[in-house]
């Protein structure tokens, strides 16, 4: 979940509101999906639940919601000027990094506070929305040092400039080699041999993105009111949005927002796009969906009222049909529900009176969980512990440790060997918890039922519950073991027997498959020291494995 | 006698003993009589001596000392601490520091030789450094090495008494009685005591000697009727018990269990999974798109390749394949991107309970329906004391023609209630993919104040009109391990899944408590 850290006093200046302290801000914050997560002085972290709003990712979004929430749904990106800046789109970036999208924001100078809150933004939208800029990723300049039209080209990797934040020119190919930013994306633009670059008409360099901007254009520093703002990337829908939050943020500060035009080569679909793009979904619903949804008989005039508290300027509805307008900045509206949803965050979940179900429906058991509680407390009483292990557990564990016949499942992506594949016997679990249990006083009684995976046929994998037993102490014969099992199939009236058999992890001789009502279901044996010198566990230990299903009867 | 308990057997052994003998010191009576062992002896010597019926003639205490663990640390190195510190500074060194570059001792031990010898007054400190202000080799330090050290080399004791004051004195500041395992010395106090036996003892044994006292009751005496005659020897009856290791159920399956009872109590039928999915019922049937943050490689783990999970019906399949793309007959637009079916049959761990649901709404249930499920279920998390490779999570869906938001609310104050035991809770919206509306229930625990109560939502049409369902349904799910550390009283979460035999039979749950927050402080 994005979590931002926030300026109180910038907040609910913004927002119009005064501060109403932890508590209740906590649950204002339900509004945005929105919960503190530390708060210290003036520093406010607030973690947002909603992957799909990357408007509310900063002071700017969170602060609109509250103060639309107050006064209800605001003008954006209405009434902007005809685009008198441009920017060309070379051929040949379609297959690097697409896309483009620019606007220019002037009569606002951001202070210290406000110009780190816009660069916080910019660098949550590359990050969390922009997938770590490759998606998209945002820049901005000083406008006044930009000579348009700007030629958004390829170039070749000895193309030089100075980076922002550097005072000498590096070429774009020792950029990854030499600065931070560059080890970190230049892998963005691995596999192509000519790079992005922004230049403007006087051949200066805006930005090699996703990397670096320019020291020339990019030092943007408070009280700078003229300012252009970029974003490129490889997904049209990511990078437009990206640009209309930014811009509605502007916008919401003070800025006059001038759009840009981008001019795009053969082989794009659409020669000419003018950003900020004004965004409008439509979303439809009818007042029986609203009305079905929440449980309350809500009049039509509630529901404008509370559609425009969540910012949707326009709402026209009569006894049956409504149709709102998502602001700009939201493109989360992908089903009527997403709608009705908002409906309700309005309205506060603490409105609604909570109902119970009044259908009959009936309670019950799996069945192998029935047979497993069954199982369990026959095990029980021959004086066994229940124990529990993980289901992951590492291959040196099953296969070298415990002489496992049959190798377990592995994980392609592990995060460590020792979670590297999923069990497929219960056994080495119970092993482990011998060799870790010597100064528990003995004898050592244990048994799991739990769910392993088993490699079948063909390569499908199948999830089965088995049972399995393991006696250890001075005496922990045959002898020992097979009475346990004998007298739960005696209880579960099955007919069980034996067979000699070979297994690794057994003495030759003292092994046998079982047989339960004429399937063979399991094994049984004494271990073989082999195995507990693996373990390092320093007495006898005998013990049986079997499908919990072959006990159902 | 009326009140008195009758002569112990063993008793009975010592005062015979006593009355053949006359006075007899404890090796004795331990070496000759018909006692069994030391033990019996002591015990029996004990009881008669508070009765009265034997009495203490003297009573000897005699210490011994022998060489304690960092005793026989010194031996091994040649020299202790002090007296290689003496040296040290004989030889020259000036300063603590110097010495301590010499590392026949670790810096600790030099460190407290040095604290002691400045203590003692055999070191001073000044501006300059560190001085002798005695001769190392006339020290009660090379005293200890001579008659103590050099005497016990091959082992066993010696006798205190024959040992000078001030290598007295050193022994007994090095022998503390707590923390054994890093002392120098080791002080044993050996008791000798004669004891005879008192009139009352005489008369206490005529009196045993006259009657049948029966121990334990045998089938014999049963049989032949002697017992009609006899007396019943009194038993010591406030003695602790011998403890039994009882087959017990693990407590975090007794705290799952309790879980299963309460839902089903509630009328939900309880659903099974796999521990291996596919993308598919994992997610895609969720409505997850394929792009979600939490379907990547880093959040989810894969199987190795070649194992494979059933694929889905075809025409499931690209009824949610058409959902994510353009939002198929759902009134919806979808995610709007190209679906991957082979992303889709990717085999991976489940990783959310969630997946239950989805195979369940797809088989036909029950409507109006309420089912739950106990998942173990996979995240990509680095084990520590809050994170397990596989965690259980519980999850609960609902359908009903006319379920609605207040529903969802509903239930989950029941659950609030019945489930967690919570005196408070509340509801926020919330955010799933899966769900709109999505809401987390937030629940006020007894012990931690405010913690997650669970997310919950009404499936969303692009998940239900796929798998067939056209009536709502309400989704709810929670982790259970959390709970389950404050159920049982423990603060690791490593603790759930333990090997530790002794650390797992410490942990001690009432069931019928289990879900009330009550917990055994004594894990």
């Amino acid at each position: 979940m994005p979590k931002i850290e926030v300026s109180r006093q910038d907040l609910f200046s913004i927002a119009c509101i005064d501060d109403p302290g932890d508590d209740k801000l906590a649950d204002i914050l339900s509004l945005v999906k929105g919960e503190i997560d530390a708060s210290e002085g003036d520093k406010l972290k607030i973690e947002l639940n909603d992957t799909n709003r990357p408007d509310l990712w900063c002071v700017e979004g969170v602060a609109r919601a509250l103060r639309c929430w107050n006064s209800g749904a605001e003008k954006h990106l209405t009434e902007l000027p005809e685009p008198d800046m441009d920017i060309f789109v070379d051929p040949g970036l379609e297959k690097v990094r697409p896309f483009v999208a620019a606007f220019a924001a002037c009569g606002w100078a951001p202070d210290e506070r406000e110009l780190d809150a816009l660069i916080d933004v910019q660098e949550k939208l590359a990050a969390s929305f922009g997938r770590n800029r490759k998606t998209a990723a945002a820049g901005f300049y000083l406008l006044d040092e930009i000579e348009f039209p700007v030629r958004y080209r390829t170039a070749s990797p000895e193309t030089s400039f100075v980076p922002l934040g550097f005072d000498q020119e590096m070429t774009l190919s020792e950029i990854p080699e030499e600065t931070e930013t560059g080890r970190t994306y230049a892998h963005l633009l691995a596999g192509s041999e000519l790079w992005p670059l922004l230049e403007d008409t006087g051949g200066n360099v805006l930005s090699f993105p996703p990397v670096l901007n320019s020291q020339t254009t990019g030092r943007v520093s408070a009280g700078d009111s003229r300012l252009f703002c970029e974003v490129t990337g490889t997904d049209w829908d990511t990078v437009q949005l990206s640009a209309t939050i930014l811009a509605c943020n502007l916008q919401d500060r003070g800025a006059e927002i001038i759009p840009v035009r981008v001019n795009y080569p053969e082989p794009y679909p659409e020669k000419t796009v003018v950003s900020p793009v004004i965004f409008s979904d439509l979303m439809i619903t009818s007042m029986d969906s609203v009305r079905g949804v929440l449980g309350v008989d809500i009049s039509p005039e509630s529901v404008r009222k509370a559609l425009q508290r969540m910012d949707y300027a326009s709402v026209k509805l009569d006894e049956t049909g409504i149709t709102g307008i998502l602001p700009p900045y939201r493109r989360d509206g992908i089903h009527a529900v997403d709608m009705i949803e908002d409906i309700a965050i309005s309205l506060g979940l603490s409105s609604f009176e909570p109902l119970l179900p009044e259908q009959f429906t009936l309670g019950r058991c799996a069945p192998i969980e029935d047979l497993a509680d069954a199982v369990r407390l026959l095990l029980i009483g021959t004086d066994c512990e229940e124990i529990l292990r993980p289901v992951l557990t590492s291959r040196e564990k099953v296969m070298d440790l415990s002489r496992t016949p049959k190798s377990p499942v592995s994980i392609a992506n592990p995060m460590t060997a020792e979670y590297g594949v999923v069990r497929n016997t219960l056994l080495p679990g119970l092993l482990e918890v011998e060799s870790t249990s010597a100064h528990a006083a003995y004898p050592h009684r244990i048994f799991e039922t739990g769910e392993v995976l088993i490699d079948c046929e063909e390569g499908y994998c199948r999830t089965e519950v088995l049972l399995t037993c393991l006696v250890c102490g001075n005496k922990a014969d045959f002898g020992d073991i097979h009475s346990i099992i004998g007298s739960v199939c005696h209880a579960r009236k099955l007919e069980m027997s034996l067979a000699d058999t070979d297994d690794a992890r057994f003495i030759p001789g003292r092994c046998a498959a079982i047989t339960i009502d004429g399937r063979v279901s399991g094994v049984i044996g004494e271990l073989h020291p082999l195995v507990l010198d693996n373990w390092g566990i320093s007495r006898p230990a005998s013990a049986f494995e079997i499908a919990l299903s072959a006990l159902k009867g | 006698m009326t009140e008195e308990r009758d002569l112990h057997p063993l008793e009975e052994k010592l005062l015979v003993y006593l009355e053949e003998n006359g006075e007899s010191s404890d090796a004795e009576i331990i070496e000759r009589s018909d006692l069994p062992d030391e033990g019996s002896y002591r015990r029996a010597a004990e009881w008669l001596l508070s009765r009265e019926l034997v009495r203490e003639i003297s009573r000897d205490e005699e210490e011994f000392v022998e060489l304690g663990p960092m005793g026989i640390g010194n031996l091994e190195a040649g020299v202790t601490p002090e007296l290689a510190m003496l040296r040290e500074v004989a030889r020259g060194a000036g300063s603590l520091q110097d010495i301590q570059k010499n590392t026949l001792f670790d810096r600790g031990r030099w460190g407290s030789a040095f604290g002691s010898l400045t203590k003692t007054g055999h070191l001073k400190k000044d501006a300059d450094g560190i001085h002798l202000t005695c001769e190392p080799e006339e020290t009660v330090f090379r005293k200890i090495w001579d008659l103590v050290y050099e005497l016990l080399s091959g082992g066993g004791e010696l006798k205190m008494t024959r040992l000078p004051e001030d290598v007295v004195s050193i022994i007994n500041d090095r022998s503390p009685k707590r923390g054994k395992s890093r002392a120098e010395f080791t002080v044993n106090v050996l008791v000798t005591r004669v004891l005879d036996i008192t009139e009352e003892g005489r008369i206490a044994l005529r009196a045993a000697k006259e009657s049948i006292t029966i121990g334990a009751i045998t089938p014999e005496i049963l049989a032949d009727g002697s017992w009609r005659n006899a007396k019943f020897r009194r038993y010591q009856l406030d003695i602790p018990p011998s403890q039994i290791h009882t087959g017990r159920l693990h407590p975090y399956r007794q705290f799952l269990d309790t879980v299963r009872k309460r839902f089903m109590a509630l009328g939900f039928a309880e659903m099974r999974g796999s521990l291996a999915e596919n993308e598919f019922w994992n997610n895609d049937a969720l409505f997850m798109p394929q792009f979600h943050p939490a379907r990547d490689i880093h959040d989810v783990y894969f199987l190795s390749d070649g194992i494979k999970v059933p694929p889905p019906e075809r025409e499931l399949e690209e009824r949610v394949a058409e959902v994510h793309e353009n939002g198929g007959n759902t009134g919806g637009r979808g995610w709007g991107y190209s679906f991957s079916r082979k992303q889709s049959l990717q085999a991976i761990l489940r990783s959310q309970g969630t997946a239950l649901s989805a195979r369940t709404l797809a088989s036909n249930p029950a409507i109006p329906g309420k089912y739950f499920g106990i998942a173990r279920c996979f995240r990509y998390d680095q084990v520590d004391s809050t994170h397990l490779p596989d965690f259980f999570q519980v999850e609960g869906i609902v359908l009903g023609e006319y379920i609605n938001l207040r529903h969802l609310l509903g239930l989950l104050r029941l659950f609030a209630e019945e489930i967690a035991g919570a005196s408070d809770f509340k509801f926020l919206p919330g955010y799933f993919p899966f769900t709109e509306p999505s809401v987390e229930m937030h629940i006020k625990h007894p012990v931690l104040g405010w913690v997650e109560g669970g997310g919950a939502g009404l499936f969303r049409p692009e998940v239900c009109l796929p798998l067939g369902i056209d009536v709502p349904v309400i989704a709810w799910g929670l982790g259970l391990d959390r709970m389950a550390m404050l159920a049982m009283g423990i603060e690791d979460i490593r603790d759930l899944i333990t090997p530790d035999l002794s650390r797992l039979r410490g942990i001690r749950v009432l069931p019928d408590h289990l879900l009330k927050g009550k917990v055994d402080e004594n894990a």
